[in-house]
């Protein structure tokens, strides 16, 4: 057995480019100036730095509270417990605040949708929070209103709404489970009982409610319970990066990613790749519009006297389905089939038929946390009609960016003009809010009261870690406008519905433990007994009818991995932090598989036009080795038209070829080339380790058997010509199990936030100039169609012979007693040979000063236990030494060792697999030196004899014998 | 006398070579002190502000407060034995005694306005280490540093000044060796204090408080 050969693009598997070096040409010049040029503002820059060291600045001034407040202790951080929501659920936070701002997110612990990690929305809430673009003013038809005027106006009496009892009226709402809105909901209705209320979200599941209601009667919520599902078959579902429960799903399933023969086996049916794709063990490539099939022809295999309809359709004789629906029997209770909410209701039935067959017991199902069960295009497209039809006075939408994400048939933005007064409640000056009559910008969930449910319908509260920023208003407040009560402000609202909804003694006890953990206590929702209505459910199987195969290319819509439906598209983090799967910074793309490219004669970067139903939108291709063939994806929330400079004119807008009938997947594309190229800001070859083999994965029963000769090639001593150093003390390592790691990518932005590494731009990253400290390589393996994927999080693995620190010519970077290889900014002077030597690839190098661009609201995120680096200084993981010294005063003040797990890089703090561990190796019994003793351990390019003191696990497939 | 003397009775030839000595001299000089001359003045009080005092807005004596009145230096720097920066007293602070005593002075007006208008107090920062440098107090308060060490006898200072270089060096020569400037720490705040075998009683601290040589570059730097 040899090492398998990995490769990161097509180009390079197919040989026909050599590898980038390490920065791509150019990547080294100043813009614009030649070497003689530079030589001259050289001399000239140090001659005027030279005078200025010789001045002192006169004192900076020091100014004290006059009453300290209790518990504040300056340069002191505080956490706080506070929720954000997605699509109206939970997700609970813990929030570190210094000197009164929050600078760094972490997962909530006792929230059930974290389990304590956080993702990437969750760590971009801070940049977003403080993204100088959020909206600033009240506007009043282009002009600067206030809140005042806007509670005059809709207060009073006169008001053309409150005429005919509400009959004008209508709310365009975020899908919600809040119980605070609810209330606030209810006090509307009863002041205007004929008021309506819509809801939007251009991702919402009402197809899971539908579903469910189709095979057990009544909406409701699939809760999946992944510790006890050994075979699971997810169908379209990439439920490791999606849905409300995705950091949950994510433990629970690397849970079980263990070669102990208890490992699960996942089987993915996709046809874009996803990161749910690129953990399974068996991935089969299929058009979306093949899975109803797909999952019919597995029902017939699973159930044969239930699916007749499927024992004979095109799917009922792969070996996918044959093997999976075999490993499904054979499993039983421990078998799960997950269909994602891109598809239509009757799969969701399909899928709970298998369960329910199987007697799974990893489902339960529990009452939907939503209010709003239909948020999709049904609801929407409800209001478009009443406004069509005249009946709409006042429109209120506090949804986000209606006219930009509903749905292209619609036309709602010319829709709007035909409204008297639009109300706009949001975060950002976007297309919406151009539209709206008045606008009235939002408080960002940081600085916001109020409560919302997760997924199991668990309550946490939102509390507010700042005061708003700039001027700003909750949704809450807006609803409570409609009833006279926003005055009372948002904490009373808040409070004053608790005390309703939960009235007892003792409340301000029981109210003042709540916020402390951040969740309520008793909230979740009962497991419901649900069963399957067959009946129902077999005239819906005899009802079906494939769709016709039909020409052209199906087009396939899905959320962005990185800014989502578009709500994240001003986030610098997010827009630069690669695709996990295409890598793919600052743009979307119109993703190809290498055949229908090929068919279609078109090559990655090539400008085409991308025609469906008659609406056309122009876009750039990216070949994606193992999209499904005849078939295209597009990624949603780009191509903006707002105020907003960061996303504007970044990527293809989407939204204008999907419609409300086809929201996911439409058959009958076109794409047809138009010539030019546009260069796309793809991160995936960057950083070349110049084909040595780096990342190593196992099967299941070989690492059982201890079979593992590619692994024993990577251990034991290695010569070496440097000086043996006596350890005394912590020495402090990293182990990264690439077994756990699904490749999410929350480290890197955990990262950035802890160490203020800031975001370059696309044209920086075209250089190779990115600044993340932290990558995940993603490889392939295998055939060009239809590669087995691979991803390895990769920072600086603090060498112990580690050749950057020899060809320093400043000793600005060297080694500390206790192992860690240290980066010494001050005596940085920019030679490169450091990143030069090093084999990992992972130093990083300033090459314009990235935070002289930083705005007044941007520095506050800056965590002010690390510096901010200056232009011509190299910079690199410091395994978080800002903690490991924190920790060490703490520890060294109280007079005890520092304990194992005590220190927490925020790199594994935030990963939701728990795929990253940190300690010392002076412990024996500490969780490192286990996982290193581990057989899968490695040190990456040990051939080197660079002795890294993070070592890698090898990643484990569990293939079915019979698939291989 | 028209005939001027011929220049070499004047200068001898040997003078030539002087000159040239001289001036290449002179030359190596400049050269020498434009080097040297720039790293002498970063470690001279010129540039670190030695003992200069810090004129502040509003007129405050330690030496009446510590020496006169006997406060302890963390009565009103709260936070040095916990947290990293050691605090400047909230206004609050001053008013717990100028609200009984010296209640109507004219010169503690500011403060009395500082404490019902809740506008802050501005004061003039006196230690100050560059940005990069990520200095605790409370690490060093708990080790036995006393305050005397760095911030010099702020108790005879009418105002104060920066006592210590706050160079590198001056951090690294104690990081290296820490045990001389160690005292028990019950007199870590006693400005007067001093040991009769300095080294004996420091090696003994420094063993009783586990003190140990940090020079790793990231104990400071971040």
């Amino acid at each position: 057995m040899s090492a398998p050969q990995l490769w990161r693009s097509p180009e390079e598997r197919g040989g026909e480019r050599e590898p980038t070096g390490e920065f791509p040409p150019g990547a080294s010049e100043l813009d614009g100036a030649s070497r003689r040029d530079f030589l001259a503002l050289l001399g000239a820059s140090l001659g005027v730095a030279g005078l200025a060291g010789c001045t002192r600045n006169p004192p900076p001034e020091v100014r004290p509270y006059t009453r300290q407040p209790r518990d504040v202790k300056p340069g002191v951080a505080l956490h706080y417990a506070t929720t954000m929501t997605l699509g109206g659920a939970a997700s609970g936070l813990l929030v570190t605040s210094r000197e009164g701002r929050p600078v760094k997110i972490e997962g909530n612990p006792e929230h059930p949708a974290s389990l304590g990690a956080s993702g990437i929305y969750e760590q971009a809430a801070i940049y977003h929070l403080y993204d100088p673009q959020r909206a600033r003013t009240f506007k009043r038809r282009g002009r600067p209103g206030s809140w005042a005027a806007f509670l005059a106006e809709v207060g009073s009496p006169s008001a053309s709404f409150r005429r005919d009892g509400g009959a004008g009226l209508c709310f365009l709402v975020e899908p919600s489970g809040s119980p605070l809105l609810a209330s606030l909901r209810e006090k509307v209705l009863a002041a205007l009982p004929k008021a309506r209320f819509f809801s939007f979200d251009p991702l919402a599941r009402d197809a899971v409610f539908a579903g469910t209601k189709l095979s057990f009667g009544r909406p409701l919520e699939a809760l999946l319970d992944l510790d006890k599902a050994r075979t699971i078959v997810a169908l379209d579902a990439d439920f490791l990066s999606e849905g409300p429960f995705r950091l949950r799903y994510q433990r629970r399933f690397s849970d079980h990613r263990m070669p102990d023969g208890a490992i699960n086996r996942l089987y993915a049916a996709e046809s874009a790749l996803t990161i749910t794709g690129a953990n399974a063990d068996h991935r089969l490539r299929v058009r979306s519009s093949e899975i109803a099939e797909l999952g019919l022809a597995l029902l017939a295999a699973v159930a044969p006297d239930r699916g007749k309809a499927g024992a004979s359709n095109a799917f009922a004789g792969s070996a996918w389905v044959r093997t999976a629906a075999s490993d499904l029997r054979e499993r039983g209770a421990a078998a799960l089939v997950i269909v994602g909410s891109r598809q239509p209701p009757f799969v969701h039935a399909i899928a709970a038929a298998i369960n329910a067959e199987l007697g799974s017991a990893a489902v339960s199902y529990v009452k939907p946390a939503l209010d709003d069960l239909a948020a999709g295009p049904a609801s929407i497209t409800a209001l478009a009609r009443e406004i069509e039809a005249g009946s709409v006075d006042t429109l209120v939408m506090t949804a986000w960016n209606p006219a930009y994400a509903a749905p292209a048939d619609l036309g709602l933005a010319d829709l709007l003009k035909r409204v008297p007064t639009t109300i706009y409640h949001g975060l950002f000056d976007d297309e919406t809010a151009g539209r709206a009559a008045w606008f009235l910008p939002a408080t960002h969930d940081l600085e916001s009261w109020g409560d919302a449910r997760a997924l199991d319908g668990t309550v946490s509260l939102m509390q507010p870690l700042i005061e708003p920023l700039w001027s700003g208003v909750s949704a809450p407040e807006v609803l409570a406008a409609f009833v006279g009560i926003a005055e009372r402000g948002p904490l009373r609202l808040l409070r004053e519905s608790w005390a309703e909804r939960a009235p007892r003694a003792d409340f301000e006890a029981w109210w003042g433990a709540s916020l402390q953990r951040g969740i309520i206590e008793g909230t979740a929702f009962p497991r419901e007994t649900a069963t399957l209505d067959w009946t129902a459910l077999t005239g819906a199987i005899t009802a079906f009818v494939p769709a016709p195969r039909a020409e052209g290319i199906e087009l396939d819509f899905r959320p962005d991995a990185r800014i989502l439906d578009g709500r994240f598209a001003d986030c610098a983090w997010l827009q630069e932090l690669p695709d996990p799967i295409t890598k793919l910074t600052w743009s979307n793309a119109l993703q190809l598989s290498p055949r229908t490219a090929a068919r279609l004669g078109l090559a990655t970067e090539d400008r085409v036009e991308v025609k469906l139903g008659g609406r056309a939108v122009i876009s750039v291709v990216l070949i994606v080795p193992g999209h499904a063939d005849d078939a295209a994806s597009m990624a949603l929330g780009y191509g903006r038209g707002g105020e907003e400079i960061v996303a504007r004119g970044l990527g293809a807008n989407a939204y204008l070829l999907r419609t409300g009938g086809a929201p996911w997947f439409a058959p009958g594309a076109t794409v047809t080339r138009i010539g030019g190229k546009k260069l796309l800001a793809l991160t995936q070859e960057h950083w070349s380790t110049e084909g040595r083999p780096v990342a190593i994965v196992v099967n299941a029963p070989d690492v059982i058997r201890r079979h593992l000769p590619v692994l024993d090639t990577q251990k034991g001593p290695q010569p070496t010509v440097y000086p043996e150093v006596a350890q005394t003390g912590y020495r402090w390592a990293m182990a990264i199990d690439t077994s756990r790691c699904t490749g999410c990518s929350a480290c890197i932005l955990a990262c950035e936030s802890e160490n203020n590494t800031l975001p370059v731009g696309e044209e920086q990253v075209r250089l190779g100039r990115e600044m993340q400290w932290l990558r995940v390589d993603r490889y392939f393996e295998g055939s060009l169609d239809d590669p087995r994927v691979l991803v390895q999080p990769l920072a600086c693995v603090h060498c112990e012979d580690a050749p950057c620190e020899v060809v320093c010519p400043v000793a600005a970077t060297v080694h500390s007693d206790e192992g860690l290889n240290e980066m010494v900014y001050n005596r940085c002077v920019g030679t490169r040979y450091c990143s030069n030597n090093c084999p990992y690839k992972v130093r990083r190098f300033n090459f314009l000063d990235y935070a002289k661009d930083l705005s007044k609201s941007e520095e506050l995120a800056m965590n002010p236990e690390v510096t901010v680096r200056a232009r011509g200084v190299m910079e690199k993981c410091s395994y978080c030494v800002q903690r490991i010294e924190g920790t060490r005063i703490r520890a060294e003040i109280e007079g005890r060792p520092i304990a194992d797990g005590e220190i927490v890089t925020a790199c594994q703090q935030a990963c939701p697999s728990q795929a990253i561990t940190f300690g010392s190796l002076h412990d024996p019994a500490s969780q490192v030196s286990i996982l290193r003793a581990d057989p899968r351990s490695y040190g990456l390019l040990h051939q080197l004899g660079t002795r890294p003191r993070t070592e890698h696990l090898a990643r484990v497939r569990n293939p079915h014998p019979e698939l291989g | 006398m028209s005939n001027p003397l011929p220049t070499g009775t004047l200068f001898p030839p040997w003078t030539t070579t002087a000159l040239r000595v001289a001036l290449g001299l002179l030359g190596l000089g400049l050269v020498v002190g434009a080097i040297i001359g720039p790293m002498i003045y970063v470690r001279s009080p010129l540039f670190t502000g030695q003992s200069e005092p810090v004129e502040q807005p509003l007129q405050f004596d330690h030496r009446h407060h510590v020496t006169d009145a006997g406060v302890d230096c963390r009565y009103c720097h709260l936070t040095a034995e916990t947290a990293a920066s050691a605090g400047y007293p909230p206004t609050e602070v001053c008013m717990g005694c100028h609200g009984q005593i010296w209640n109507q002075s004219p010169l503690l007006a500011p403060v009395r306005a500082s404490y019902f208008t809740g506008r802050a107090l501005t004061w003039k920062r006196v230690n100050q280490l560059p940005g990069f440098v990520y200095f605790n107090h409370s690490i060093h308060v708990n080790k036995g540093v006393g305050c005397v060490t760095c911030h010099g006898r702020v108790d005879q200072m009418p105002e104060v000044m920066q006592s210590a270089t706050l160079t590198m060096g001056f951090c690294v020569d104690c990081h290296r060796d820490p045990a001389p400037q160690l005292r028990p720490r019950e007199h870590v705040t006693d400005l007067g204090w001093t040991a009769e075998d300095p080294a004996a009683v420091g090696h003994e601290i420094a063993q009783a408080l586990d003190v140990h040589t940090r020079t790793s570059c990231t104990a400071c730097h971040r």
